[in-house]
């Protein structure tokens, strides 16, 4: 027979301080609880859960895709159906007559270790959609109001602002305006092109680039005036595409959030949507938020950064001036590998730049996550601890390549890995495919 | 014992046991299968007289039946023949398979009776 | 005897052919209305070639990752299901059973090689349990009815295999054989077991979404 789902010594010994967490908790009543998750059961969920639930023949061979259990000596609790027993099955079980501890432990099973990566889903012989599970309990969650404060604060600055960081307006187009201008020192005639109707591009960041890594703006802006695009990027809120509220299970927002960007590359009469090198933002955009709004695929064509690059060196509009002297290994960010099968192509644009490739193992869709995508690092400090145990063997696989650089072409990835690679002691340098691409193409004079 | 008295004493058990054995083809105890080639089960258990004297069967073709055009013809019988002349060992012109002929005369009768074998290793002992 | 023997091959067959069949359709036809009614998105993500090319991935051994990182569960759970459906399927005192009672017939597995399967099947179940019990990841999540539907599947191959054999009480056995085939039959459709019936679907649909929406691999 199995342990008890919910293990009290545990539960205690691991209670982390999260007031998110613990001001929900405190508000839940039992007859709210079994409401709100039957209310999910019946009107949002279907055959999927169902079928998923019913399916398992509980055999545990999803054990081994997942970070979390390798890294915690393959304890049992982290494996994928672990996790799903310690909230999904019970709540069917019970039909949703569990108490406030269950809640508790289930928000943070779900939120901080799982990164909804989908690995298991492709270690589940029967093809069972894990990721998909825990979404639905972080959605029965949110209902609750039992959401990590880290998080939820980026959800309301979604709702409020229609971007992740609380940027007013104003401070994203000075922002604009001033890479733009730090740029014209590099490149005279070198412009940010903002609000341009009818423009071929419509080029989208994460709230984040504004907020403290402008310098990617501006090597975008580099990247797009030497290629020689007919771009543009809007003033108006719309302009982000990240979204905390796909991972928080706030539909709504994700909605509104997708609706707000989707509209305004359409105000704009762009051609297509290239965004920068986020995994999640690529998620919402081609997965789950165009799904939300009743939208099979994305309404507009949507690409990736690096699709982009790879477009942009294979038709010659970039050429590479020198090569990047330095080793490199190439992390397989899961939204954008697992999620569109970016694996080759993001290989196609390392070798053209770099001469000292390594692979990292395993690799393409079977890479090991980051431990920080899926809201898990936006879940905050709070957790980073138990972040870093999560994912040994991310440290592991990276020590074992030997080189200096890590590519991490996505943002929750780079900074997930930044954190792995100073916790463990690696003497490894994190870049975007952009920073090296930046550096080793072809300039005007 | 000498060796002599031992020698005949096991010659004179070999004779009687082939004899016996010999004899006792006219009293059949199982259904001759040599027709199957290659049988998959053992020889059917069948003691001829023993089970007609045990289920009261005075007619012989209550078992040694004969159809004609579908339907049992009620004065004919058939034991005179090879069951194997009518039933092929594949089924053919609508007549039962050997197999099958054997086990619905067998079976069947046990069933409707309640009485005598009707499982598989109830006849074909190993 | 004789009445019992009818029952459980008569009516009580009936019974457990019919709740297996009707049971499965009625499974399958409901997951199918659930979808339809309340995610009929699913319908038009899925996609023939990707699902076959999903579902041919994981019904072929060592076909994919996970299957070469367990070698052993790999080979014993294809032994296992292959065993587990082509035994009762093929297995001549089946075959003459169904020619007696609906006059059909089709080719048998020799009697030597079904019971090689059987003890294969046996085994299997003992591997099953033995995973059950002892790895940490299948104990966690390993609940009473785990171990039930384990005995289910067992019991026909057990009692088949002592009946086989002529061992004594062989008509007790027997009896046992057929209650025991009925109540996996009936288990398909109303327990766990029904993996049988629904793998293919969520296969399939991970199959479609990961290789008409992602582009990636899912094995």
């Amino acid at each position: 027979m199995g342990d008890p789902a919910v293990q009290n010594d545990a539960a205690v010994e691991a209670k982390v301080v999260d007031e998110g967490i613990d001001r929900g908790v405190e508000a839940l009543t039992p007859e709210r609880i079994e409401s709100v998750i039957n209310q999910v059961f019946e009107k949002e969920t279907g055959a999927r859960l169902q079928a998923y639930v019913e399916t398992c023949v509980h055999c545990g061979l999803c054990s081994e895709a997942c970070h979390f259990y390798l890294s915690n000596d393959k304890d049992p609790k982290f494996s994928p159906v672990g996790k799903v027993k310690q909230t999904i099955w019970e709540m069917v079980k019970r039909k949703g007559r569990v108490d406030a501890d269950f809640i508790r432990n289930a928000v943070e099973v779900a939120h901080t270790q799982c990164n909804l990566c989908k690995r298991c889903a492709m270690y589940c012989p029967f093809g069972i959609d894990i990721a998909y599970l825990m979404l639905v309990v972080r959605r029965i969650c949110h209902k609750l109001g039992v959401t990590p404060l880290y998080i939820q604060d980026t959800v309301n600055s979604h709702s409020v602002t229609m971007n992740q960081m609380w940027v007013k307006e104003d401070e994203w187009i000075d922002t604009l305006q001033w890479q733009e201008e730090e740029g014209r020192d590099e490149i005279p005639d070198l412009r940010i092109p903002v609000e341009k109707e009818g423009a071929d591009i419509m080029y989208s960041v994460i709230a984040p680039e504004p907020k403290f890594q402008a310098g990617l703006i501006y090597q975008a802006a580099v990247l797009m005036n030497v290629a020689g695009m007919n771009w543009t990027m809007p003033a108006t809120p719309g302009w982000d595409n990240s979204d905390m509220a796909m991972y928080t299970g706030d539909n709504e927002i994700m909605a509104r959030v997708k609706r707000s960007h989707f509209e305004t590359a359409r105000r704009l009469r762009v051609n297509k949507i290239v965004m920068g090198e986020c995994g999640h933002a690529f998620r919402s955009i081609y997965d789950m938020g165009n799904r939300q709004l009743g939208w099979k695929m994305p309404p507009i064509p949507v690409q990736h950064a690096i699709d982009f690059y790879d477009e942009l060196l294979r038709e010659g509009k970039i050429r590479i001036a020198r090569k990047f002297e330095k080793s490199v290994t190439l992390h397989d960010p899961c939204n954008i590998v697992r999620g569109r099968g970016l694996h080759e192509k993001s290989r196609s644009v390392v070798r053209a730049m770099c001469d000292n490739f390594i692979e990292m193992h395993p690799n393409r869709e079977h890479n090991y996550c980051c431990a920080a995508g899926g809201g898990v690092i936006n879940c905050g400090p709070p957790y980073k601890q138990k972040r870093m145990a999560g994912n040994r063997v991310k440290a592991e696989q990276l020590a074992a390549t030997k080189a200096e650089v890590l590519i991490a072409p996505c943002h929750n990835c780079h900074s997930g890995l930044e954190d792995i690679i100073h916790h463990y002691k690696l003497d490894m340098e994190v870049k975007f495919i952009l920073d090296i691409l930046y550096e080793c193409m072809e300039k005007p004079e | 014992m000498s060796k002599t008295v031992l020698v005949i004493k096991w010659a004179v058990f070999i004779l009687i046991f082939i004899t016996s054995s010999a004899l006792c083809q006219y009293d059949m105890v199982e259904i001759d299968n040599s027709v199957f080639g290659d049988p998959a089960r053992p020889p059917s258990v069948f003691e001829h007289d023993a089970h007609n004297e045990n289920a009261g069967l005075d007619e012989c073709n209550i078992c040694h039946h004969v159809y004609e055009d579908g339907k049992k013809l009620e004065y004919e019988s058939s034991e005179d023949m090879y069951c194997s002349d009518c039933h092929s060992v594949k089924s053919e012109n609508g007549s039962p398979s050997l197999r099958k002929a054997f086990h619905m005369n067998c079976k069947g009768c046990h069933l409707e009776q309640k009485a005598g074998p009707v499982l598989c290793g109830e006849c074909h002992r190993k | 005897m004789h009445t019992i023997y009818q029952f459980v091959s008569g009516p009580l067959a009936w019974i457990a052919f019919i709740l297996f069949a009707g049971g499965c359709i009625y499974r399958v036809a409901a997951l199918l209305h659930t979808v339809y009614q309340k995610e009929r998105f699913i319908f038009s993500y899925m996609s023939w070639r990707h699902s076959l090319n999903s579902i041919f991935h994981w019904i072929i051994p060592f076909a994919s990752v996970n299957s070469r990182k367990h070698p052993v569960m790999t080979v014993v759970t294809f032994v296992f299901h292959i065993s587990l459906i082509l035994v009762p399927i093929f297995l001549l005192s089946h075959i003459v059973l169904w020619d007696e009672a609906w006059n059909i017939t089709w080719p048998a597995l020799p009697d030597g090689l079904a019971d090689v399967m059987t003890v294969l099947v046996i085994l299997s179940c003992v591997f099953f349990l033995a995973r059950r019990i002892v790895l940490p990841e299948v104990k966690y999540v390993t609940s009473a009815s785990d171990y039930v539907i384990l005995a289910i599947v067992a019991a026909p191959f057990i009692t088949g295999f002592y009946a086989y054999h002529q061992w004594p009480g062989y008509s007790f056995v027997m009896i046992l054989h057929i209650l025991a085939g009925e109540i996996m039959l009936i288990a398909i459709p109303f327990s766990r077991l029904r993996h049988m019936l629904f793998s293919v679907f969520t296969r399939a649909y991970m199959g479609s979404e990961f290789g008409g929406v992602r582009h990636a691999r899912d094995w």
